[in-house]
């Protein structure tokens, strides 16, 4: 040992109160107390113990919990006692909404989703151009409805998750204001419909 | 008795000091970096090599592997030696440790920013660097049970306990995780495959941040909090029931990583009721350390050094009782896929790591250079911008990961998704992720207040190289045990034994898990309409994979109403038998990816949308944070390797036909060309086998077997 001034001395602090139960342990001046570890963590120690074989009891042995898939299904009954099922609003039924407020909440919806792909005025590019006079899917208001609601394979996707009242107000807006429009931009695609 | 005088081997803990200092700088650094990149996409630089995907884990690798390593390496030599009064066994593996473990981490840094990765989470290194690993590992194992065995200490004392179930632990997890199949120097498959690749990776997982993370750092604690403190361990009984009850338990605690995933029932089961367990025993090293400190209160107030050390326990003590609860399957389902677990390992990695690598730093290097610390008000700014930072950089994220969870399964009253754009929920949580960047900048700081602190402390003191002391002989030569001596009395003076009996406690965890999930078929039922990845498909997966998309993507829908409607069909086990690895994921910074093949569905988007997604995501989908990849497009894939990859995966059990690998490669530029062609529709010429081309493959593949009718 190096007898340097300014070597630093590691210190052992005694407490006469606090070390009554020294043991003789001394590593590298680390002493250790024989003190029993504190009943609380001990009583939670077991309580977990307890806990973890009554889970795998009420789960495995009485098969009293739900698996995930049961749990799913219970969630997809509650879901359907509360809202109901959502085919009520049958394509065919639909018209073309001509009031202004569903043509403006149609636009936003164009300019929120489809701009993407079909242009900021409709002319296309990634998807098709549903400025011009040939539409792949059809052009009367529960097609264009269906392919928005479900999807096709050309690539559009599905928005079924946002209802059917802001498909049927896009489908409105596309059919109003951006067909017949003519605007240069994707090539024809799919046959002519009035 | 006769007194032997011996030298200590301070230069190698210099050594290890330094490597500590500047691997941490760089983590830190990095992960400032992966965190602006989450606020404002331009932090992606558009340069391939500096893609979050790439970054984030150079950031995790960084810190956990080269920061925390080298800390471990630098404690366990500092302390051992003195422990065990004697040197470090052999100064040649000690030099083999040392630069060993410095290569690796250089070979990981440019591998993983250079895009070869395995994409497993925290063992993304490829299998030559898991090789060296594994030998450099083994080297510190030996240099360690050596000096154990040259000791002049009887008994050997709690913290050697924890470093040696730290080498055991390590070195059986990173064995068992990394069996690869080469296909070339830079390209390897796991061996494993879909949900048995999850249950091994998390078992993995889950005990690297057990294994890495807690027990060397319990052990460090043991030493460097009563040396720091002056005050004698408060139980030696607790250290006992602790430390094996903790070692015990934790190796069976990783499911909880794949809680209501395509895992079965019992093993979920198993994962949630041993992380439960796990709490008593985790805190115990937070009690014994905390109790340790009575008597010492009063100094905690002038060092810089203890204060580091209580936020630490205090950390460990929150990140523990935290774990568990996030191990229920209620609470989960809202803490997985979310920012919970990012802010959850923060606390950790800052709060525990950080906390308790400064604290050793701050306690170390006055005494090796035989000088007082440059400025202790230095110091204990760096306390303050380091524990600041940590809370500034959680609580923002605690806050997003609440909100988006919210977000994400809220309902319209007519039943539909609230939020059916899910950059919506994203686009919420920016400003949280600013703050976040924030606390990671404070943190820095604090960090670099330290180097200097720590340089000016060096340049101030003489370091000695070979440090002379003196101590007498061991006596161990009663073998047997004492009538008055405990049974642990006794193994603490039988190092092997006690690695054996550590050992044991070790593996039974990881074996009832593993072993079912990968011999037992019941495990894994099969789907008959799910086929093998065309070459093309393949190799965009493999892109994906090399990119770390599975840093942002998950391709896991859970059986939640929430998540079917916007995704389509959860999950199932049988999906995944031919993913070598797994890519399930486990934060959705962006949507999942597990339906993007269904058309029709939610997730489906056509080529051109992920051409033009790729080319520059901004112009898609305003205010999104993915990178943009316009090299995809001018970049090819290498055919040249792809039918190695078949013979590979036919090796793996994967059935192409016999002899397919000659007809792989006309196959790949055969769909690739469907897919050009199809891009031409759209005005975009792109080559067949462009790695955009391999990509969308890839995505389009994703849940389109599942959706063809049995």
């Amino acid at each position: 040992m190096t007898n340097d001034q300014n070597h630093i001395q590691d210190e052992y602090f005694h407490d006469e109160n606090l070390d009554k139960k020294l043991m003789d342990h001394d590593y590298d001046g680390i002493k250790e107390l024989d003190n029993p570890a504190p009943a609380w963590i001990m009583a939670i120690f077991y309580i977990t113990i307890f806990f973890s074989v009554m889970y795998g009891a009420y789960y495995f042995w009485f098969s009293q919990g739900p698996t995930q898939d049961q749990e799913y299904l219970a969630e997809v009954n509650e879901y359907n006692t509360k809202f109901g099922q959502k085919e009520n609003n049958a394509p065919e039924a639909l018209t073309i909404l001509t009031n202004e407020a569903d043509i403006a909440e149609g636009m936003a919806f164009y300019q929120a989703n489809c701009v993407a792909c079909h242009g900021a005025n409709g002319e296309g590019g990634v998807g098709s151009n549903l400025t011009d006079a040939n539409w792949i899917h059809g052009c009367d208001i529960a097609s264009v409805a269906k392919i928005v609601k479900d999807g096709g394979p050309n690539g559009m996707m599905s928005y079924k998750q946002h209802g059917d009242k802001k498909i049927q107000q896009v489908a409105s807006y596309v059919l109003t204001k951006l067909k017949g429009t003519n605007k240069p931009g994707k090539e024809l695609q799919g046959e002519a419909c009035q | 008795m006769e007194l032997q005088k011996y030298y200590y081997d301070n230069k190698i803990v210099k050594c290890f000091i330094l490597a500590t200092i500047i691997w941490g700088v760089v983590g830190v650094l990095v992960g400032l970096i992966a965190a602006l990149q989450l606020a404002w996409p331009m932090f992606n630089f558009d340069t391939e090599f500096l893609t979050f995907g790439r970054v984030r884990p150079v950031h995790t690798n960084a810190i956990i592997f080269a920061f925390v390593g080298n800390a471990i390496f630098a404690g366990v030599y500092y302390s051992m030696q003195k422990l065990l009064k004697t040197r470090m066994f052999s100064d040649v593996l000690s030099k083999i440790n040392f630069w060993g473990w410095q290569l690796i981490i250089v070979a990981a840094a440019v591998t993983l920013l250079s895009g070869i990765s395995t994409g497993k989470e925290y063992a993304e290194l490829e299998w030559w660097i898991d090789i060296m690993i594994a030998v450099v590992w083994v080297v510190f194992g030996w240099n360690m049970i050596g000096t154990m065995i040259v000791r002049r200490e009887k008994h050997i004392y709690a913290a050697i306990w924890w470093y040696v179930a730290t080498f055991i632990g390590v070195a059986v997890l990173h064995v068992v995780n990394s069996f690869e199949l080469p296909v070339t120097f830079l390209k390897s498959y796991s061996l494993y495959a879909g949900a048995q690749d999850a249950v091994v990776q998390w078992w993995y997982g889950h005990n690297a941040v057990a294994f890495f993370l807690t027990t060397p750092f319990l052990g460090l604690m043991y030493y460097y909090l009563p040396k720091a403190a002056g005050r004698p361990i408060y139980s030696y009984k607790l250290s006992i029931i602790h430390f094996w009850a903790l070692i015990f338990i934790y190796m069976w605690a990783g499911p909880h990583h794949l809680l209501y995933q395509a895992l079965p029932d019992w093993a979920q089961a198993l994962g949630v009721t041993f992380s439960i367990m796990l709490l008593a025993p985790s805190w115990g090293g937070m009690i014994n350390g905390l109790l340790t400190l009575r008597g010492a209160w009063d100094r905690v107030r002038d060092s810089a050094t203890l204060k580091f050390m209580v936020v630490a326990v205090t950390a460990y003590g929150m990140s523990t009782f935290e774990g568990p609860m996030m191990s229920l399957k209620n609470v989960n389902m809202i803490s997985h896929f979310s920012d919970w677990t990012i802010a959850h390992v923060h606390i950790g990695g800052m709060g525990w790591n950080g906390g308790l690598t400064f604290g050793m730093l701050y306690f170390m290097i006055p005494r090796l250079w035989k000088t007082k610390l440059f400025s202790e008000k230095l110091a204990n700014t760096h306390f303050w911008l380091a524990t600041l930072g940590m809370l500034i950089y959680a609580i923002p994220l605690y806050w997003a990961a609440i909100t988006q969870w919210l977000m994400w399964r809220e309902y319209s009253p007519e039943g539909y998704l609230a939020y059916p754009n899910f950059l919506s929920t994203v686009t919420q949580i920016l400003p949280m992720y600013m703050f976040r960047s924030l606390g990671g900048l404070l943190f820095l700081i604090g960090f670099l207040l330290m180097v200097y602190n720590l340089y000016k402390t060096m340049a101030a003191g003489t370091f000695t190289n070979e440090e002379e002391a003196q101590a007498p002989v061991l006596d161990n030569s009663q073998s047997r045990k004492d009538a008055r001596e405990t049974q642990h009395r006794w193994i603490e003076r039988k190092p092997v034994w006690f690695s054996i009996a550590a050992f044991i406690a070790l593996a039974i965890g990881g074996a009832v898990e593993i072993i079912p999930m990968v011999f037992v078929k019941s495990n894994v039922p099969t789907i008959s309409t799910v086929t093998p990845y065309t070459p093309l498909e393949l190799e965009g997966r493999d892109i994906y994979v090399s990119e770390g998309c599975y840093t942002c993507h998950s391709q896991m829908v859970r059986p939640f109403r929430w998540e079917t409607d916007r995704y389509g069909e959860y999950s199932k086990i049988g999906e995944f038998v031919y993913d070598h690895p797994f890519q399930w994921g486990s934060r959705r910074t962006g949507p999942d990816l597990a339906r993007t093949g269904v058309v029709g569905g939610p997730m489906y988007k056509n080529a051109a949308w992920h051409y033009k997604h790729f080319e520059n995501a901004q112009s898609v989908s305003d205010g999104t944070i993915m990178p943009n990849y316009p090299w995809f497009a001018e970049q090819t894939v290498n055919t040249e390797v792809t039918p190695a990859k078949i013979r590979a995966m036919q090796t793996l059990g994967v059935p192409y036909p016999e002899g397919y690998d000659t007809k792989a490669v006309a196959d790949l530029m055969a769909q690739g060309q469907t897919i050009a062609d199809e891009l031409k529709q759209n005005n975009i010429d792109v080559v067949p086998n462009a790695k955009v081309v391999a990509v969308i493959a890839y995505l389009h593949k994703l849940g389109r077997d599942i959706s063809k009718k049995e």
